[in-house]
């Protein structure tokens, strides 16, 4: 026995419904469930829906999303330094 | 530069006055019938005469009421009294001209500290051993060290003379029931770490997993990492390996080793239940 | 004779004199509305009645004025506002005699800490949500970061803010006239939003995707790697991988945490609020 190791087909199976439910994608003044609650509304344990939300707050995004990431702040910070210190030298191409 | 009469008084006003709670000085030769070959002041600092040793940085009587595990268990950290002695390494230095070496909290190679941390607390007379482990000072309790490695000709605390361990509510119960607060906590007959004994009013520690500990002390830590790694190459579906590297666990570790400054120690419950731990002072 | 000094006025002034910009105080109470079991202070702190919440400062405004992004991604900050909250703790227990602990905010079970720093702030009086991330704006410094502390001993507390920060009156105009603000228009892959009235009407955030951003080199792209390193059969790919810039800035933001805890700013670097404070020589 190790820790405690989801079984990837209850993960498919409930992973988008975890991440519906809880913090992932917000809207103002509407907080997301806890896992305790996500676990009742699902009629799954708190420790299996809790791995769930971790795996699938990892996984939302493959890591091309990390790229885009870096070209976009690359990007932005030299459009609003290009703006603002009035050096269209630096805006980006 | 010789020193001058009240240098060990001096500089204990400013260990307390950089936030230390207590402060003492250890003969450095008292270390080498006690602490391993490479392990001792002089290996780290040659010419080592003294050692001080700064405590602090406990944790709060609200730490200990605090009913959710992760108030300790994210918060327990050495950071605050670490800083206290780096400055103390440099007053020393500046103040009296004399070498001064902060010994670094974290390890030399394995498992093992530059110097112990604990030895050098009881040698310089802040605290002595519990049974439970942790070295416990008699009016503060549980507290984290600091220890500066110096060539500065400091007169020598000493250890102290009565320990604080065992408290008399453990003596007490250790007649009654045969056991003591820590050691029911956490038997090692019952997957704990500890056995031990108190005899003519001296507490005996006769067994101590220290492998065990540190999966208690260090959950989430790097032994946590390297096996969740092993298991995560050993393992030959991909899907579970993800499972693996994205799960609670793994996630929890890196937070925790990401913030190891503020989240060192993830174990308390032998000092929770101690009655020496907590220091003296009444809360409401 | 001068007049006694409020116990609310002496623990901000710890506070503020160990380096905090704003302090506020909420009442343990005001927590239930919106907090779920498990994550208010009182199931941390048995007794609880105050939290003490400690705002400190971003980036300096010279930071603030670099074109290169890595800057910011690694000027890191001080963390005052948590020695802030340590020093009001110290105060707390040593002189008043009440128990007093640091809110745990540490991420502890993937992306949860806890208990809420952003609620605290809001509940406290020193901010309220904005469109941007849901960031807690302060009226007067737009962007700060906060910490807390739980305490036994009861105090007055703050009211939360009569007028949101946000949107800023420039922002509100700019949406009548163009249908979005700064923000909107520089993140539109993390948020979504509109306003109405003056108010924020509708707002949403994609936190999952904000992550790849806010915390580009750190945790989530060491785990992401690794995932990718341990299934890559090829071992020239997976040297290439293992040494590539991505990883080893990835273990370098793990190991220096410090220095890189928040690595995206671009929705706080167009927004108008606190500002001001901003403009140098």
């Amino acid at each position: 026995m190790g820790v405690f190791q989801l079984d990837p087909e209850v993960y498919r199976r409930y992973k988008d419904e975890v991440l519906a439910l809880c913090n992932s994608f917000q809207k103002i003044h509407q907080p997301g469930l806890s896992d305790k609650q996500i676990a009742e509304r699902l009629g799954l344990d708190e420790r299996t829906v809790t791995e769930i939300r971790c795996v699938a707050e990892r996984d939302c995004y493959p890591l091309d999303e990390w790229q885009r990431a870096i070209d976009f702040k690359r990007k932005a910070a030299l459009e609003w330094a290009a703006l603002t210190l009035k050096r269209p030298d630096l805006k980006p191409e | 530069m010789t020193l001058p009469a009240d240098a060990a008084a001096t500089l204990k006003r400013a260990a307390l006055k950089g936030g230390a709670v207590v402060c003492g000085v250890a003969d450095a030769a008292a270390f080498d019938a006690l602490a391993p070959a490479g392990h001792r002041p002089a290996d780290l600092l040659p010419g080592a005469r003294a050692v001080v040793v700064v405590g602090g940085a406990a944790p709060r009587e609200g730490d200990w009421a605090a009913t959710s595990p992760w108030v300790l268990s994210t918060m327990g950290t050495t950071e605050r009294i670490q800083s206290v002695g780096r400055r103390m390494a440099q007053w020393i230095e500046s103040e009296w001209g004399y070498y001064a070496l902060f010994v670094p909290p974290g390890t030399s190679s394995g498992d093992q500290p530059f110097l112990s941390l604990m030895l050098a607390a009881e040698l310089a007379g802040v605290g002595s051993r519990s049974l439970a482990g942790p070295v416990l000072n008699r009016e503060h309790g549980f507290m984290y060290w600091s220890a500066v490695i110096t060539t500065a000709p400091l007169t020598a605390d000493g250890p102290e003379a009565e320990p604080a361990c065992p408290a008399p509510p453990c003596r007490e119960m250790w007649e009654r029931e045969g056991t003591t607060p820590c050691l029911r906590v956490c038997p090692l007959s019952d997957n704990g770490c500890l056995e031990g004994r108190i005899t003519n009013g001296r507490a005996e520690r006769t067994g101590y997993d220290a492998a065990r500990c540190r999966t208690r002390v260090h959950t989430h830590w790097i032994p946590g990492f390297q096996k969740v790694l092993e298991t995560t190459l050993d393992e030959p579906d991909k899907d579970k390996r993800k499972m693996l590297l994205y799960g609670d666990f793994m996630t929890r570790t890196l937070w925790a080793m990401t913030y190891s400054s503020t989240n060192i120690a993830q174990c308390f419950e032998c000092m929770r239940v101690c009655p020496a731990a907590h220091g003296l002072k009444e809360m409401r | 004779m001068e007049p006694a000094t409020s116990l609310e006025t002496r623990v901000k002034s710890a506070g503020l004199a160990a380096g905090a910009r704003v302090v506020g105080i909420a009442a343990v109470e005001a927590f239930r509305a919106a907090v779920p079991e498990g994550y208010r202070p009182e199931d941390i702190l048995p007794g609880a009645r105050s939290v003490i919440v400690a705002g400190g400062d971003g980036p300096t405004a010279g930071a603030w004025r670099c074109p290169d992004h890595r800057v910011m991604e690694i000027t890191g900050y001080d963390l005052r506002e948590n020695v802030a909250v340590h020093v009001m703790c110290d105060f707390i227990e040593r002189e008043l005699g009440h128990y007093a602990i640091q809110a745990p905010s540490l991420s502890v079970h993937g992306h949860e800490p806890p208990m809420s720093m952003m609620h605290a702030a809001e509940l406290a009086g020193l901010g309220s949500r904005s469109l941007a991330a849901h960031i807690i704006l302060n009226p007067e410094y737009g962007l700060l970061y906060y910490a807390a502390l739980i305490t036994t001993l009861p105090l007055e507390p703050d009211p939360p803010l009569a007028e949101p920060a946000c949107p800023h009156p420039g922002c509100a105009a700019m949406y009548k006239r163009i249908g979005t603000t700064p923000c909107l228009r520089v993140c539109p892959a993390c948020l979504t939003g509109s306003v109405k009235d003056n108010r924020i009407e509708r707002s949403t955030y994609d936190r999952e995707r904000c992550h790849s951003r806010a915390q580009t080199y750190g945790i989530g792209s060491f785990q992401k790697s690794l995932l990718q390193i341990v299934n890559e059969d090829d071992p020239e790919r997976r040297h290439t991988m293992i040494h590539g810039d991505f990883f080893t800035k990835s273990l370098e933001a793990v190991g220096f945490f410090r220095d890189s805890i928040a690595q995206c700013f671009e929705c706080m670097r167009v927004c108008p609020v606190g500002r001001k404070h901003r403009k140098l020589q």
